[in-house]
């Protein structure tokens, strides 16, 4: 079970990193259409996906930091579970300014009787609660304007985003849900690492087609 | 959304005046074309053009003759097809350029 967990928290690890790096394009091509047009909004963007690509960074070096390479087993230390629960304010902040920021860019668009459980859900992020319901509700905004921005653009590349941001949604919905079953959890990793491929293949596409 | 656009950045007007040439294909763009294409007026028209050929986005192909035509540049096709993407991704995420 132990060897289970370690490997849920190594995708979990890989699968943050990757959507890390292509949240850094998203910001780079973002910054490059803002550099072209002078369009205030594509800087927002820029800074949410750079915003983003902090959080998953953080949360990918925090949860390296305190599980894999301490390899925490058992209690933790009161100090120790203060400086997971400040990261994990940190991580959570990070995402909901992103995701505020998503909005003003695109507006117009505990309880386990298994300790490695405990260990799992403590660490990589202590799942709030309060911070993820917060989160989806800014997300439902960001969705709802994608929604619109498609709806009436009715382009591939607006599909793309639409389901880059419902997959990210979709993801905190399974992150509030995974306080129950540790699967979800690396559930929730899995629609947010689709989310940002779609991302990528909307800027993949974007300069082929 | 298109159909409400009552503003156009100055790099849309550039962007739309060098599609307006490369829709001609090979033998480029006459100013009255352009004018029509890109729906300016003949003193933007005037002032753009000056600019898109300083910037070397724009060669002006036939100056012997009455009639002037614009051929795009290696650059301006470079230029487009980069403004281009930018456009389709500013626009899925419904910035308007």
């Amino acid at each position: 079970m132990q060897e289970h967990i370690a490997t849920l928290i190594r995708l979990d690890l890989l699968f943050e990193s990757i959507g890390g790096i292509i949240a850094l394009m998203v910001a780079y091509y973002a910054t490059k259409a803002f550099n072209l047009t002078g369009q205030k909004r594509l800087s927002d963007l820029s800074t949410g996906f750079l915003v983003l690509a902090a959080a998953l960074f953080s949360h990918v070096g925090g949860t390296w930091y305190f599980f894999v390479r301490f390899g925490i087993e058992g209690e933790l230390s009161p100090e120790l579970m203060r400086l997971i629960v400040v990261v994990t304010a940190a991580y959570h902040f990070l995402r909901i300014m992103a995701y505020i920021l998503f909005v003003v860019s695109t507006r117009h668009s505990v309880r386990t009787k298994q300790p490695e459980m405990l260990m799992l859900l403590a660490l990589p992020v202590l799942i709030d609660i309060n911070l993820e319901i917060l989160t989806i509700i800014i997300l439902l905004v960001v969705v709802l304007q994608a929604f619109m921005n498609y709806a009436v653009v009715r382009s591939r590349y607006a599909l793309y985003v639409l389901t880059g941001f419902s997959m990210f949604l979709l993801s905190h919905v399974f992150l509030i849900l995974a306080a129950d079953n540790v699967g979800t959890y690396l559930l929730s990793q899995a629609f947010q690492l689709l989310g940002f491929l779609a991302f990528l293949v909307m800027l993949y596409k974007a300069g082929r087609e | 959304m298109k159909g409400k656009r009552t503003y156009r950045s100055k790099m849309r007007i550039l962007a739309d005046m060098m599609r307006a040439i490369q829709g001609e294909g090979e033998n480029g763009a006459g100013p009255t074309k352009i004018l029509y294409s890109a729906n300016l007026s003949h003193d933007r028209l005037t002032q753009y053009l000056d600019e898109l050929v300083k910037k070397e986005l724009i060669i002006l192909t036939d100056s012997e003759s009455n009639s002037r035509v614009y051929g795009l540049t290696e650059k301006g096709r470079s230029f487009l097809k980069e403004f281009v993407r930018v456009e389709r991704i500013s626009e899925a995420f419904g910035i308007e350029v």
